[in-house]
Parts: C-alpha cells; structure tokens; sequence
C-alpha cells in the first residue's frame, strides 16, 4: 500500500510535458461561459495538442450539456458543442475536426444544434420519470439524415449474422478440437491460421493472429509464464508516455471506455446533486481502468456545480494488482510501470482550485478491501466506481464477486456504479475450453472490429497496443467476464437497489456517442433504467447504478 | 510370337507417331518455338539432317535419357497420402495437454506441427527461406481449408476468399515447385467455384463447362493456340506413358476383336489429333500371317454447339492427315464426321452405318481427352452405343479412389474427400511428369498450363456440382447398364508392360479386373483402360 504525495513536483518531467501553462486558459474560461465549447483550457494535455483538443471535445460535450442545476442551464443554453468550437479561431483543431468523423454537415450546424436542442428538451419533457427505451432512433429523429440512414445500413448489414466474420471459423473450430483432443483437426486448422493470422490487416486477421496466439499457448505451455511474443505490445510493456497518448487517442475515436466513465461521471454529479449538504467531502473508490483518463472531466465539471466543488475531493485509486503471471491478469487493468497519472490529476486540480486528494493503493487485492483500508469516514460521501474490474474476481469455489459486493455493502457507500463486459461467463467452470475460448473470441473481435472503425482501417502502433491488451482476455485465466442479469443478481444478492440512471446521464451519453462511428448506440432497458453501450446490434457492455437497500441496512 | 509382334508394331507406332505430328505440323512447330520458349527454339535450331524423324522434340522424348534421371524427386503426393491417412488414427493425446503433461503435448508438436512462434515471422509471402517440403504442407492445408469452407459442413465463402487470396499470394502457375504449381491450379480451380456458384448453382454447371473456352480470365490466356494444343499434347506423350497406355490397350484390343473382319467402322468420341489411328492402320498393314488388310472407316464426333465450327475445322485436319498417312501405307480408308448436338449429345441415328462393318467405339476419357464435354455427353456417347450393338467398347478414364469412409456422413464431407483425392491424384500425375523430365520445367507448364489445369477446374467442378456423390467411374456406369466385360488378352497386358518399361520406373501396371487394365504412379492409380461389349440379347 503506497500513497500518494499530493503535492505534485512540478520538476518532473512529464508533468512539465503535459502540464504546460495549465493556468493560463482559467480566467477566460470563467469569465466567459459562453466560449465554454473552445476548452482551450484544456492544455494540460498540452503535450497531445491535438489529442487533447479532441478528447476534451467528446468527452465534454454530453458531460456537460445536460445538468441539472441553475449553473448548468446557462451551459444548455451555451453549448459546449464542438459544433461550434468549430467557429473559433483554433486553426489545429478545426483541420482535425474536419478530418474526423463528424457526422454533422458544416453547413447545418446552427441549425442542427437549435434541432438538437429542441430535440433534447422535448426528449425530456416527455420522459418523466419513465425509463424508456432509446436506441439510434432518437438519434434519426433529431440528427441528419445522412447518418441515421448510415446507422440504419450498417445495422441491417451487421446485426446479427456472422457475415465476414471468418476468423473465428477457424478459431472456434480449433478450440473444439482441441477440446475433443483430435490432434489432426487441430493441426490443420493452426496450419491455415498461421498462414492468416496478421497483426495489421482487417479485424479478422488480426482476430486470426491473437486467436492463434492464445490456442499455441493454451496446447504448448500449460502452468508456464506467458511471455508475449515479438510484434505485440501490451500496457505492462509500453513505454508510458506512448501508453498515455494510445489511451487518450483511444478514448477520441472509441466509446468503449469513454461511454461507461461519462455515464459514471454523470451519475457520480447526480448522487452529488441528491446530498443535502452541499459542503460534504467527495470520496471516490476507483475500481476502473480509465488510468486516470475519467476525472479530469468530472473535476472540471465539479467546478461549474452551484457553490462550487467539494471541499476536499478524494480518489482512492485501486490499482490493478501487480501481476507477476500475466496469464492472470485482466485486460486494461494494469498500466506501465512508470505511469503516474496521479500527480497530473493532482496538478490539473490545483489549476481547478480543486482540493485533490489521491490515495492510490497498489497491490491491493479487492477481496480484502474495508472501510479501514480506504480511510473511509462517515462526514464524506462515498461512491463507488467499479468498471470493467469486477469480472476479475473468481466466482467458483470461492465466490469472490459476491463476497466483495457484501464488503462494499458494509462500506455504505451513497452509490455504486457498475460496468461491465455485457457476455457471457468464460471461466472453465461455466463451461469446457471450447465454450469459453468462443466467447473470449466474440469479445474480443467486437472490440477489433470497434476499433477497426475507430481508427478507420489505418493501422497504428496505439491500436495495436490497445488490441495487445484486449488480446489479452484470450489467454488469461482469471478473465472471466459475466452475463447483466448475473451482475444484477448479485448485487441485489448482496444489498444493493438498481436506480435508473438519470437523464442527465442518459442524455450525456447519447450525444456522446454522436461523435463516435454510427455502429454504437446505447440501448436504455426499461426493466431497470441501465444503459447498454451495443456495437452493431451487439452488447459490449452495460453501465448500472446501485444504493443501498435499506431493507436489509440492518442485517 | 504375339510377344514380338507386338513390340514390333509397339516400335513402329512410336516412329508413326513422330512422323505424322512432324508431317502435319511442321509448320505450327516452327511457330510455337518462335513464340514459346527458348528451349524450343534451341531444339528447333538444332535439329540436324541425320535425324531421322527430323523431329523437334527428339530430344525430350524418354528413349534419350530418362534412364538417367529417375533419381528421387520431392514425392509430394506421399505427404498428402501420410495426411490423409493420419486422418485415420486420431488419437486422443491433446486432452492431456491441458494438464500439463509434456510428453503428451508431443502428440501435437510432433514434425508435423505448424511453426507456431513464427507469427512473428515473416508471413508476408514468398516464404523464399522455407523448405520445399514445408511449404508444401502449408499449401495442402490451405487448399483443404479452402475446400472445407468451400464446400464442407460448414460453409463460408468469406473464409474460402481469405484463404484463396493468401494462396495466391504464395504461388503461381508458372514456377516454383511441383507442389506450388499444383496448388497455383487448384487455386484457381476453387477460385472458378467461388465465383461460378455465385450465379446459382443450376447455371454454374453450365457456365463452368464454357469457362475454359469463352470467359475464363480472359481468352488470350486460357484459349490455347492450337501450336501449343499440339506440343503440349507431344511433350505429355514423351514424358508419359499417358496417352500411349491407353491408345496401345485400345488398339491391341481392336485389333484381336475384329482380326477376321473385312471392314472395321471406329466411332470415336475424341478424335483429337488422330494419332491413335495412325499406329492402328500401321498394325493393321503390317499383319504378317492374316488376311490382307480390312477397310477401316473412322467417324469422328464433333462438337455441335458454340466453338463447333472449330472443332469441325480442327476434325476435318485431322481427317485429311490421317487419309494421306493411309494412302502413303497401303491402308484402305475413309473418314467421317458426326457432329454432336447443340447440347453436346451423341445421337446414334446421326451416324452413318453400313451393314457388314465391325462397329467399335472408342471413348478416350483421360487426359488430354474430354476437358471440353460434359458427364452428359459421355453418357449420351454410352448409352448411344447401346442401340448400336457394338462389337468392342474401349474406355479409357482417369481412376477415383472409391469414395472414402466419410462419403457416409452424407454430402457435406464428401466433397472435401473427394477434393482431397483429386489433389492426391493430380500431385502424383505432376509427380511423374516430373520424374520423366526432371530438367524440362518449361515443357512441364506448358503442359500443365494447357492439359492439367483446365482439367483439375473441369474435375473439381464436376465433384462440387455432385457434392461428391458422382459415380466413380465410366466403367461402373458402363457395368451397371448392364455392358459386359470383355478380357483384356495377356497379350495386351504384355504389351502395357513393355510400354511401362520404356518410362520411369514409378509407373506400373495393373490388372484390376478381367476387362481392366491400371496404370499408376507408385501406389496411386492414374487411368484405367476397359474393355466392354454389348448387352447381351437377353438383356436388351
């Protein structure tokens, strides 16, 4: 367990690199709310101009707009649109932004942005309470006809069906076989992979090459340490700096992680919104993988809350557990070795005026986590945030997920907010090799397939890490995931009440998507008010908030 | 005595067969030396006076040095004998490996094993640092792979696409190995498939059969010159016991069934060149203790549909060489032709028969017969011959495995076993062209090029179409139409023998049933020549 200096050394070196003139953008951007959508503050990304610019601006965007105080109306009425940014004289940004994939026509933009406007409020007058169901067709109904006839083609093209998706026709065929043990088959088909598998080259060859990674490793070396071979890069092995910028710009062009951490993001102002003491200190327990990506975004929208942020803000970071024996560890979960992004929170805080706490605990397994061990206090308001970690915990002969949900319980925490990978349980005891190794293959390729589009078929060494990462659900053990229902058993198991999420954070979370390639959509259920983030009509994940059950506070 | 008689018509047939493809195309010679290839031009250029035949391809034939050069070559159809039959005995090991047992993971690592770290490694193409044998492998198992997705259980034609596309990307049908020009046809076979049957299937089959004369990747490529029709054809010839097996077994048959008839009539399904004819009429002249010699008339069938007035042209050609060769020996001779119809079916009331005359039909079904007609075809030519009553039907076809264990799990494996024993039967043929011309690789693609690839298309369409339920062979059909057998004479089996021995010592010879002689490449069988008569009476 280590904690953080929370003074920032401003002598480091890659805080001096990311963190140039920092405070030069405040008084403006106070003064003005108006030029809230130029974010020029944002230039403690400053070493990632571009990136920045372009994060802060999906990012902000549907963080942003919905609110639902006094202070934040003046922000609907003033868009942070990026639509607009695109008026001001930033001639870096307006190139990018031409060049991306901006669904909305140049020419239309006031327009649109009055109609998206309208749409919204009318979206939230007839909402009320009820939890509706929302897929792309609001967004046909208040965006351009261009993408909502995009969305609907691809949609209609890649559903359900496994059209071109080739790859694991192969792979699936291999795990079966070796699972049956017939050595013949299993040969066969590593031969043809072999000659497929390809670390650039469309989603399925790159599918082919991590597949046919995992099923050599899985025959050749059970027990022994996995060492990835030349040509793939994971977290653990970049080199931080490269980690950071393949994040940020991971981030830009994917909703993967981005869509779940604006959804908490919003939920966690919500809760906020819900205390009635306004001067009651903020705990955060980060149980994520955003590596500190999420919360500039929250603490900058903490300052715009009326009276201010909280007096102290504390993040308690539970950092993925150093895993010697990669075979084990999680996907995204464990950063490089040199990242240290709690000293640039810390340092973008103090340019917020924003009293940051950070406690970042390392090596800490979450089975044995209490209210001890994260210094929680009962004059703060604690929220959980636990996204994409969970899936790790073992569910067989010990129920680790359930016993850690109990251990949150007894945290009292004013909320907690759950995502994770909407699939199947992998795990040997669900199921054999085969069933398993099928259902890592169809997470994995949804995320090739994401970031295909993401990056627009280029192929870039910050794909290629995130991929390295993702890849690495195929060969870990411990990489489990499990199905929404079961999540929500559990937690309901364990004490916990679902709360539908609110609009704001619904309404933030469509108009993020917006910025991202039209095959997304979120998919609101009625039954409990979560939001699923889909990928051609396929769940990827799903993002809940939870309270205590005061029926059972007793027990 | 019938030992020596044979041989010496056996002899005399091969100098006929240089004569008269040196009489008729002299000309055409010249001008695929011009066009084709260099060694061409060379053999051309140095063909002296004293050469007897003043053949051209004197020095590729087998009688110069084939001797020589039947050292061990790179036998790739035993490494797809060795898969195959490694399909047989699956044994169980790979469970254990999950536990961790090293020695069982052997089971999986074993030579054979993929090299599995080498993702890393270049995959980019060419492979130029990988042994032959293992680039072999890869290939065979691309071409499996391609063929399960193709037509296996479970079918996907986008996984079929993605491999073929890597297929081409490693090999090509002018060069690298045996094994890599193989695959470059068989490729291109399955490819033909893929885009064939996108049209649907019931047109596929038709539009498939005209590939190979109208829009096949472009005529220019596909659509052979007849110069390199007719050395293609004269280089097989000399590199392979092919067409003289079963031109030699038909005509010894010939030969011993109508040894007492004045007139002979021979209706022949493919005439192609003729030469078959050319060493009949010179056995037949050369008859020492018979009767003088008969009348011989021969009908050709021509095609009757699209590219029909070529194939009159090119009939007719055939025609007037082979009555000058019959005037120039003393042999009494007419010609005929009878066109097929539009649909390529053989009509017996379109010939032209004379009482008296011992009807025989020749129906030359192997290589380099047949790439063009269809199954139909030949069925409408067999039974055709029923109403005929012919006193000898020769049949000469290439030889399918009998249809292995897996045709029982229905039609979805069938094919991919059926696919699998073709590129085993067309590896061995390409293994002994390469061990009759182990130097000549140019001669071997132009033969490959002309012959065999549109042949492996023709056949793997034929299979795909069938779903690999096709009957086997011509012969069976012939059989269970009720045809009877006719014995091969130990004559004739001595004669194939003596043909063998003038090859490579990889081919033998088999007698497989009473009326059915086999020749093969080592274990494998290549074409089977039968012999068949009429129903008889009570059976009609």
């Amino acid at each position: 367990m280590t904690s953080e200096d929370p003074e920032p050394n401003p002598t480091s070196d890659h805080i001096m690199d990311w963190l140039e003139d920092s405070v030069s953008f405040l008084p403006s951007f106070l003064d003005d709310p108006y030029h809230s959508g130029e974010i020029n503050g944002y230039q403690w990304w400053d070493e990632n101009q571009d990136l920045g610019h372009d994060l802060i601006h999906t990012l902000d965007t549907s963080l942003n707009s919905p609110s639902a105080d006094a202070a934040a109306t003046t922000v609907t009425a003033n868009p942070a649109n990026p639509t607009l940014s695109n008026h001001l004289p930033l001639p870096n940004l307006a190139k990018k932004r031409k060049s991306a994939d901006d669904p909305i026509p140049k020419t239309s933009q006031n327009h649109h942005n009055h109609r998206r406007n309208h749409g919204r409020r009318i979206n939230q007058a007839e909402d009320g309470n009820a939890a509706v169901e929302e897929v792309v067709a609001i967004r046909k109904s208040v965006g351009n006809k261009k993408s909502s006839a995009k969305a609907t083609g691809n949609n209609c093209n890649n559903g359900n069906n496994k059209d071109g998706r080739w790859a694991e026709q192969l792979l699936n065929p291999c795990a079966a076989a070796i699972t049956e043990g017939n050595c013949t088959r299993v040969q066969h088909l590593l031969y043809v992979l072999h000659e497929l598998a390809s670390l650039t080259g469309d989603a399925n060859h790159r599918l082919a090459f991590h597949g046919l990674r995992a099923l050599t490793h899985h025959i050749s070396s059970s027990g022994s340490a996995y060492s990835a071979p030349v040509g793939t890069v994971t977290f653990s092995s970049a080199e931080p700096r490269f980690f950071q910028k393949s994040l940020i710009k991971f981030y830009e062009v994917s909703p993967w992680f981005a869509f779940p951490n604006n959804i908490a993001n919003s939920s966690i102002l919500q809760l906020l919104g819900e205390e009635n003491d306004r001067t009651c200190n903020l705990h955060i327990l980060d149980i994520g993988v955003s590596h500190g990506v999420q919360w500039p975004i929250l603490l900058e929208a903490l300052t715009r809350r009326s009276g201010g942020p909280p007096p102290l803000v504390r993040i308690t970071i539970i950092a993925g557990t150093a895993e010697t024996d990669q075979n084990t560890a999680a996907p995204f979960s464990k950063g490089p070795p040199g990242d240290n992004f709690s000293s640039r929170l810390l340092c973008f805080a103090k340019s917020m005026n924003i009293n940051l706490q950070i406690n970042r605990l390392d090596n800490q397994p979450l089975q044995n986590l209490n209210p001890q061990i994260i210094d929680s206090s009962q004059d703060e308001t604690l929220i959980v945030c636990a996204q994409f970690r969970l899936h790790h915990l073992n569910h067989n002969t010990l129920d680790e997920r359930t016993e850690f949900l109990s251990s949150l319980r007894r945290m009292e925490p004013k909320g907690v907010i759950l995502s994770e990978n909407n699939i199947e349980c992998s795990c040997s005891s669900c199921g054999n090799f085969a069933a398993g190794f099928s259902r890592r293959v169809e997470y994995l390729w949804r995320f090739l397939d994401s970031t295909s589009s993401a990056f627009k078929g280029r192929e870039s060494s910050e794909r290629q890490l995130m991929e390295g990462e993702a890849a690495k659900a195929l060969t870990n053990r411990g990489e489990m995931n499990e199905g929404k229902e079961k999540w929500c058993e559990r937690m309901r198991g364990a004490g916990f009440v679902g709360e539908a999420l609110g609009e704001d954070a619904i309404d933030g979370g469509r108009a993020l998507l917006r910025k991202y390639d039209s095959n997304w959509e979120m998919r609101v259920e009625e039954k409990d008010g979560f939001a699923g983030l889909w990928w051609k009509g396929q769940p990827v994940s799903f993002c809940s908030l939870w309270k205590l059950d005061m029926k059972v506070s007793d027990s | 005595m019938t030992d020596l008689a044979i041989s010496s018509t056996m002899a005399m047939a091969m100098d006929i067969d240089m004569d008269m493809i040196d009489d008729a195309f002299e000309l055409d010679l010249s001008g695929y030396s011009t066009t084709t290839t260099t060694t061409t031009t060379t053999t051309t250029n140095t063909t002296s006076p004293e050469d007897d035949h003043g053949c051209a391809w004197n020095l590729w034939s087998p009688v110069v040095d084939w001797n020589v050069l039947t050292g061990g070559h790179d036998n790739f159809h035993e490494l797809i004998e060795s898969m195959m039959d490694d399909d047989d005995d699956d044994d169980g090991e790979l469970n254990s490996a999950h536990k961790g047992d090293n020695s069982s993971n052997g089971g999986c690592n074993g030579s054979s094993t993929p090299p599995t770290e080498a993702v890393d490694d270049e995959y980019s193409a060419g492979g130029d640092g990988v042994v032959d044998e293992d680039k072999g492998l890869r290939l065979i198992h691309l071409l499996m792979a391609a063929a399960e997705a193709l037509g296996g259980a479970n079918k996907s034609r986008d996984l079929a696409r993605v491999i073929l596309v890597r297929l081409k990307e490693l090999v090509s049908p002018n060069d690298g190995t045996n094994m890599e020009r193989l695959a470059a046809h068989f490729t291109e076979a399955l490819q033909n498939l893929l885009d064939g049957t996108a049209a649907g299937s019931a047109h596929a089959s038709k539009h498939f059969l005209n590939n190979h004369h109208h829009h096949h990747r472009g005529d220019e490529h596909h659509h052979h010159h007849q110069t390199d029709v007719v050395a293609a054809f004269q280089l097989l010839q000399d590199m392979s016991p092919y067409v003289k097996f079963g031109h030699f077994t038909a005509n010894q048959a010939i030969l011993e069934a109508v040894a007492h008839d004045r007139r002979i009539h021979i209706v022949d399904y493919d005439i192609m060149e003729g030469i078959q004819w050319a060493s009949l009429m010179q056995a037949l002249v050369s008859r020492k203790d018979g009767p003088p010699a008969p009348h011989l008339r021969i009908t050709a069938l021509s095609r009757g549909s699209a590219g029909g007035r070529r194939s009159i042209g090119t009939v007719q050609e055939t025609g007037r060489r082979l009555v000058a060769f019959a005037a120039s020996i003393g042999q009494p001779f007419s010609f005929h032709q009878c066109r097929l119809d539009s649909d390529e079916a053989f009509r017996p009331a379109a010939l032209k028969l004379v009482k008296g005359e011992a009807l025989v039909m020749n129906c030359m079904l192997n290589l380099p017969h047949f790439s063009h007609r269809s199954p139909e075809s030949v069925v409408s030519f067999l039974s055709g011959s029923k109403s005929l009553s012919p006193r000898l039907i020769t049949l000469v076809e290439e030889e399918a495995s009998p249809a292995p264990a897996t045709t029982a799990q229905g039609g979805e494996g069938a094919f991919v076993a059926r696919f699998m024993d073709l590129l085993h039967q067309y590896s061995a043929v390409y293994d002994s062209l390469e061990a009759g011309f182990p130097m000549q690789s140019r001669a071997r693609a132009l033969v490959e090029r002309v012959f065999l690839g549109p042949r492996i298309s023709g056949s793997l369409g034929r299979v795909y179409r069938a779903r690999g339920e096709e009957s086997s062979s011509w012969g069976e059909w012939l059989a269970a139409a009720r045809f009877r057998a006719s014995p091969v004479s130990s004559a004739n089996i001595c004669q194939a023998k003596l043909l063998l021995g003038l090859f490579n010592d990889g081919y033998r010879v088999k007698e497989l049933a009473s009326n059915r002689l086999v020749l093969g490449w080592k274990s494998r069988h290549l074409l089977s020549a039968s012999l068949w008569t009429s129903p008889s009476d009570s059976d009609l």
